[in-house]
């Protein structure tokens, strides 16, 4: 008997213990105001983001946040916490505040070791700050900007070839542009598209960057395919004035991986970025990365 | 068969069974008046009326399931060659029409899409309004004698009360009422399980030919149901086994041939195939090669995704653990809890009566610690409850090896579930002797007056739960999970698979309706296109929207969670240019189905 009434409680209790939209829509004045200066907004635990990004809207969820490489690069971050949970994300960051609003606590957090970027290069992806070719002896040439059908497959599919983009030759995929690709937890990861070529390689020139101590970034393919692929590893040069400053490369399976380089040599100076793809094979090498300066 | 002159212990044995286990019915459904004859029937009837009642009358709000689409397609075939077969014999039985018209979805047998067909050709227009519940409808009718079903045989072996309970039981498990709307086979598989299992016990019990051949003809219907089918016979074979290791003295090396085979598994072998053969025109001609296809096509099924625990598995090994951990996850505890004290009742009945006979032979008394148990009517030699456990076990078996697919959540062990239900039932047979039991101890003789009042206040303390959560869940029933993760909920996070089959897009229908502009291209991910069109047949969704299979082109686009699909959703964010669901179908505060709408003008940080 105990057990039928205990579990017709839980039944009663669960039921009920998760906020419903209504409310995440009514807290959307409270976090306008707690997330005034743009930071960084984590929902924990993750399955109730959709709530949220309902609620709150691009203005406070944008893409970039969503979908976002990592979180070392913010300096505030706004918890929104339903179920008593807390997100592993911001292990680490020092307690600011902390309210309690229906179902919701909302927690601002600092990060005691913030790597503020100086330069974001996915938010460059359009000249004049980039310019992109294809280095093949004789074939190669530069990949014009501009408008283009926005495409993307179902599920078995490519990602969303956006528009406007880098066109670099007939092929669909050869084009470089922001897009999102999702990691070895199916989650979202914001990049630039960088299939490397049949030859050559694929070179991306940022001009006038500001550098710092070093490249960061990450890179992948989307895991979906990456996972069961067994393709050629794709290799990411990165120069900084014409200089190699250092090589990443990419094996299937990896999912989303960081990099780093040290450009202390050139810190505090403006200088040209590039970055060449290449790959033995290039079959399948929907490579994709982001990367900033610290 | 059953053998020769020297059986004279075997047939004694044989007496004895019918005595023990008694083919007449426990006290509490002793024949008694007119109207006692009658409560019986009445609530087998109530049973299966009130199911099917509860079905049809939750239908309209569950959106048509992806495989649902796939066998609309087949039935519409199937169905051309029925009228064909109605108005031109000759024709129909034409080798290139047979292949033609019978072709479609040929990876499985044909008995519910030929059901469903002749149910729309039958009862759309005239029972219902819409199509797709007349394609429904087959199915709903076996779900609902499954539940009457069980009432009669856990009446029979436990009494009216038990069997009451079970029957309730196995009706109020989430996903049991979601798939028993649906015009697919993992309910009519589980019903044919049933049916043929209880043939089966009939035949082991009364020695009767008819229901030899009911079995027979029953296991035909299972094998053209679904090729779950195929695991049954190793449960009976096993079951003939057991009740003879059981029975045969030893050395058993001398009494092997002893053996007795019921009727059930000759006409099995004998009837089942042609009732297969028969009915499924797709393997008439090149029977061989198509039946190996059939075969390969499930021994070689490809592996779809599916989360566990937070992980996406698409390939070996998985988790030998998958099918016991979501059947603690999606079955009522209640239930569970139930179905083990059943379980453990029926094993000490057993043992109890092992004993007795032992010491009857060596002359001794009865022991005190295993008194009669008059409520109780576990058969020891006819064991209801080892077949139950073995057609349980065999239900599951496949998902002992790392190499079984996990795809499809619990759909595909649903065949186990009336077998816990009786299991439950048993268990409640259990409690009413302990509560019997305790009435009797009591001082205060006034209390034996309520007995009935308090059985019942038992039954509905434990069935409250799981129907409780079985209306609740409703029409989410995929994404329904028990208080033991914490509800849907607490499965979101634990990552427990969130639903799929994109039926859910039922539930988001009158916002699309809604939202949609004129001739709009809705983007409809998991759904499948039959299935979308089934719901614009049946006025449920605009007939001037159109179904479109990319993201981009649409003006709206549905999203159907799953892990490894949230590649989808990252595909509409780019393509719209708004990470912003217009609107969310959820259950307990989680989102299941999204629906975007693609803005005016992207937002500008995109």
């Amino acid at each position: 008997m105990l057990v039928g009434i205990l579990e017709l409680a839980g039944q009663l209790y669960f039921s009920q213990a998760a906020p419903r939209l209504r409310e995440w829509v009514a807290l959307r004045p409270m976090v306008e105001q707690l997330a005034a200066g743009g930071e960084l907004i984590v929902v924990t635990p993750r399955w109730a983001e959709p709530n949220a990004r309902l609620a709150f809207g691009d203005e406070l969820l944008p893409l970039r946040h969503v979908a976002r490489a990592e979180s070392s690069g913010f300096e505030h971050a706004l918890e929104i916490a339903i179920l008593g949970q807390s997100a592993d994300e911001l292990r680490g960051w020092r307690l600011e505040s902390e309210l309690e609003s229906g179902r919701f606590r909302l927690r601002r957090w600092l990060n005691p070791a913030v790597e503020k970027p100086l330069y974001d290069f996915l938010a460059h992806v359009e000249p004049p700050a980039l310019s992109v070719a294809i280095e093949d002896g004789s074939r190669g040439g530069d990949c014009a900007f501009g408008p283009a059908r926005v495409s993307n497959g179902d599920l078995f599919g490519h990602p969303t070839f956006p528009s406007p983009r880098f066109i670099c030759s007939s092929k669909e995929w050869q084009f470089v542009a922001p897009t999102v690709i999702e990691d070895q937890n199916y989650e979202p990861r914001r990049c630039i598209w960088a299939h490397p070529p049949s030859h050559g390689a694929l070179r991306l020139r940022f001009d006038a960057v500001p550098i710092g101590a070093k490249i960061r970034g990450h890179a992948g393919l989307p895991y979906f395919f990456e996972r069961g692929w067994h393709g050629a590893d794709v290799e990411l040069e990165v120069r900084v004035a014409a200089e190699t400053v250092g090589n990443y490369r990419h094996s299937d399976g990896e999912g989303w991986k960081a990099f780093e380089f040290s450009t202390q040599r050139f810190a505090g100076q403006t200088q040209p970025v590039e970055f060449r793809v290449h790959t033995a094979r290039a079959g399948n090498r929907e490579f994709c990365f982001q990367a900033e300066t610290r | 068969m059953s053998a020769a002159p020297q059986q004279r212990s075997l047939t004694e044995r044989g007496a004895e069974t019918r005595e023990s286990t008694g083919t007449e019915p426990p006290p509490s459904v002793a024949r008694g008046s007119r109207w006692q004859r009658c409560i019986d029937p009445a609530i087998f009837f109530a049973l299966f009326a009130g199911y099917l009642g509860a079905l049809l009358g939750s239908v309209k709000n569950l959106g048509y399931a992806r495989d649902e689409g796939f066998y609309f397609r087949a039935a519409s075939s199937y169905g051309k060659w029925f009228q064909l077969l109605w108005t031109d014999p000759q024709q129909a039985l034409r080798a290139s029409r047979v292949d033609s018209l019978w072709q479609e979805n040929h990876e499985h047998p044909a008995l519910m899409k030929s059901l469903f067909a002749l149910s729309q050709r039958f009862f759309e227009g005239v029972l219902f309004e819409e199509r797709g519940t007349a394609y429904r409808f087959p199915a709903m009718l076996l779900a609902a004698l499954s539940v009457a079903l069980i009432f009669a045989w856990g009446r029979r072996t436990y009494g009216r009360a038990g069997g009451l309970v079970a029957a309730i039981a196995f009706a109020g498990v989430p996903s049991v009422f979601y798939h028993s709307h649906l015009a697919c086979f993992d309910l009519p598989i589980a019903a044919f399980w049933l049916l043929v299992a209880y043939a089966y016990q009939r035949s082991f019990e009364t020695r009767r030919l008819l229901w030899g051949v009911a079995s027979g003809l029953l296991y035909g219907l299972a094998l053209e149901t679904k090729h779950n089918s195929w695991l049954l016979p190793p449960a009976l074979c096993a079951h003939v086994l057991l009740q003879h290791v059981l029975t045969l003295r030893r050395p058993w090396r001398r009494n092997w041939w002893r053996v007795r085979i019921p009727s059930a598994l000759v006409f099995m072998l004998l009837l089942a195939p042609l009732v297969f053969y028969g009915l499924w025109p797709w393997i008439w001609r090149h029977t061989y090669e198509r039946l190996v296809e059939y075969a390969q096509f499930h021994l070689q099924h490809v592996y779809y995704n599916i989360e566990f625990l937070g992980h996406t598995y698409f390939e070996p090994p998985f988790p030998r653990s998958y099918a016991w951990l979501l059947t603690l996850a999606t079955v009522p505890a209640s239930t569970l809890w139930l179905a083990a004290v059943g379980g453990i009742a029926s094993a000490r009945s057993y043992l109890c009566e092992r004993r007795e006979r032992a010491r009857q032979r060596a002359a001794a008394e009865l022991p005190k610690e295993c008194p009669p148990q008059p409520a109780s009517r576990e058969p020891a030699r006819t064991g209801a409850a080892s077949l139950w456990l073995l057609c349980i076990f065999s239900s599951y078996s496949v998902w002992l090896s790392s190499g079984t697919p996990i795809f499809g959540g619990t759909k595909h062990w649903l065949p186990a579930y009336p077998f816990l239900a009786l299991f439950a039932g048993a268990g409640f047979a259990a409690l009413q002797r302990v509560l019997a039991r305790l009435l009797e101890e009591s001082q205060t003789a006034r209390l034996r007056r309520y007995r009935g009042w308090l059985e019942a206040a038992l039954a509905a303390s434990l069935l409250a739960a799981p129907v409780t959560m079985t209306a609740h869940a409703h029409p989410w029933g995929l994404s329904a999970y028990t208080p033991l993760v914490g509800g849907a909920p607490g499965a979101a996070t634990l990552g427990l698979n969130r639903t799929f089959w994109g039926y859910t897009t039922g539930a988001l229908q009158t916002q699309i309706n809604a939202l949609a502009p004129e001739n709009a291209r809705v983007y409809i991910h998991d759904t499948a296109l039959d299935s979308f069109k089934m719901l614009q047949h049946d006025s449920r969704l605009r007939s001037d929207l159109l179904p479109w299979t990319t993201v981009a082109g649409s003006s709206l686009a549905l999203y159907h969670h799953e892990q490894h699909m949230s590649r989808v959703e990252h595909m509409i964010w780019v393509d719209y240019g708004t990470v912003a669901p217009a609107r969310i179908g959820a259950l307990d505060g989680v989102p299941v189905v999204l629906l975007y709408q693609r803005p005016a003008t992207p937002a500008p940080d995109q």
